[in-house]
């Protein structure tokens, strides 16, 4: 087996990919804001922007809060979570094509890049939950001792986003239309996810593939404990089985695996690639 | 006993190079059996030698013969397609005229950058963040965007970052090419203390003045295959003689 041994890159430096996660961060987040005037005020208006014209057309002109006694926050639960996942894969998937120029002059370990792609989009969407909770505070909903599973949620929404970016990236190098690809699929997903609507709308068959998306049980259960509603469309409820809570697991572990695999696959070719 | 620093053995390395790149879907799709021609590009042909500790190699041969290449493998850019390398110590790679910068930011955050990536912790960065920049003589630039940068003041600021990190061992791509005569000047007075603390030095360059006084021995390289290694004199000796006669 070919290789290249070094006695002294042996072993992964958990300080160090901390210190290196830490100034790349820093440094996207500068990129990101450098030249425009606004700066973070953007990073709060595009959702909320993004809330407002959906709010109006399905909450007023469909009448999507008719039938919804807190249909704001439960839309913006659902456009917050969105734009983080999308963001953070938007953004990832340049992290390898995009730091080309880091690739083919330095060995470090790669998986820094997608990692440091999310934590510029995680500090986003820190701000964003921020703004969500004051609209929830203001809809009038009250905390619950059950509000505490959120942040477990939270992992597992960031755990999926970082396995689907790291996807992505590692695609990307080979093939470089994956871009325009995942800009399409990003479109469709967000309508086939329900985040304007309510699950209830989707066919049977459809909610059961809707269930099996890591992003959709997230999404599910932090309405199903924030926003107080008769009957919470949770995995468990729409499998009518608590067992089903495995189901999306069982697609979140075979996402890991499979950014894992394709990850170290191409890992010592980024360079060639990029 | 001699200590080794680097020992490459049997290393082979290639890259394909389609004639017509395939890399986006439409073409694959419309043109599904359409066979793509692949030529290797053999960069590397079966290379094999060693250098010790504290020695300052010197590595030359024309463009294509497979220099750049090899310093990438050391530095761990690359992987080998056959063959071993063992490489004992940290490495400071200078490489395609210097540290991965990135265009739109300062001066200032690619310090940052770059010095976490080479291995330094934040305090270090800090601490050794003046002497970088006044080494450099950019003092007045590092707010600025490196993309209003010449070339010779980037280089001159990843040599700077290059040299000022924990390493055994530094491996030099072209570092003169771009630099003034003050600078270059300057450089062969650091590599001189580099070398003196039993630092290993790896070297390639086109500058056979540099070379010859320098180092303490060299190897030319040419279509990927090691022509000789011996005394700096000699080999430039003659690799300048087969250029001539080539030319």
């Amino acid at each position: 087996m070919p290789g290249t041994r070094n006695a002294a890159s042996e072993g992964v430096d958990l300080a160090y990919i901390g210190r290196v996660l830490r100034v790349v961060s820093v440094a996207d987040f500068k990129l990101k804001y450098a030249d425009s005037s606004l700066g973070y005020a953007w990073s709060v208006a595009k959702p909320l922007a993004y809330f407002a014209v959906l709010y109006a057309v399905f909450g007023r002109f469909f009448r999507l809060n008719l039938g919804f006694k807190h249909y704001p926050a439960y839309l913006l639960i659902g456009i917050v979570l969105w734009t983080f996942f999308l963001d953070t894969t938007n953004l990832g998937l340049w992290s390898f094509v995009g730091n080309s120029s880091l690739l083919k002059k330095l060995a470090f370990p790669r998986i820094v890049l997608p990692m440091a792609a999310s934590m510029t989009t995680l500090l986003t969407f820190a701000v964003n939950l921020i703004v969500l909770a004051i609209l929830i505070a203001i809809d009038g909903l009250r905390p619950a001792l059950s509000w505490l599973f959120v942040p477990l949620l939270l992992l597992e929404l960031y755990v999926f986003t970082l396995a689907i970016s790291v996807i992505l990236a590692t695609l990307h190098a080979r093939m470089r239309d994956i871009g325009q690809v995942w800009e399409l699929a990003g479109q469709l997903l967000f309508y086939a996810t329900p985040i304007i609507y309510p699950v209830g709308f989707l066919p049977r068959w459809a909610q059961y593939i809707a269930f099996a998306n890591p992003f959709v049980q997230v999404l599910q259960d932090i309405r199903a404990v924030i926003v107080p509603q008769r009957e919470a469309m949770t995995v468990a409820v729409v499998y009518g089985s608590e067992a089903a809570r495995a189901v999306p697991l069982a697609t979140l572990t075979i996402m890991l695996m499979i950014a894992w695999w394709i990850f170290k696959r191409d890992e010592p070719y980024l360079a060639e690639l990029t | 006993m001699t200590v080794f620093s680097i020992d490459v053995s049997d290393v082979w390395k290639s890259f394909k190079l389609p004639h017509q790149r395939q890399d986006t879907f439409k073409e694959r799709f419309l043109h599904p059996f359409h066979h793509v021609e692949v030529e290797q590009l053999h960069a590397l042909k079966g290379v094999s030698f060693s250098i010790e500790q504290g020695e300052f190699f010197g590595i030359i041969g024309p463009n294509g013969s497979g220099k750049s290449t090899l310093l990438k493998l050391l530095a761990g850019i690359y992987v080998p397609e056959r063959g071993d390398m063992t490489v004992i110590g940290r490495l400071s790679p200078f490489v395609e005229l210097g540290v991965g910068f990135n265009e739109e930011l300062s001066a200032r955050d690619n310090v940052r950058v770059n010095g976490a990536l080479l291995g330094l912790t934040m305090r270090q960065i800090e601490e050794r963040y003046d002497e970088i920049v006044a080494f450099a003589g950019l003092e007045r630039f590092m707010d600025q965007k490196l993309k209003n940068f010449s070339s010779g003041m980037k280089v001159r600021l990843a040599y700077s970052v290059s040299i000022r990190v924990e390493f055994e061992i530094l491996l030099l791509d072209e570092v003169l090419a771009v630099g003034d005569q003050e600078f270059q000047e300057k450089c062969f007075e650091t590599l001189e203390t580099i070398r003196s603390q039993g630092k290993t030095i790896v070297f390639v360059s086109h500058d056979v003045d540099a070379m010859e006084k320098q180092c303490d021995r060299v190897m030319r390289l040419y279509r990927g295959e090691i022509v000789e290694i011996g005394p700096p004199d000699e080999v430039i000796e003659r690799y300048m003689a087969t250029t001539h006669s080539m030319g």
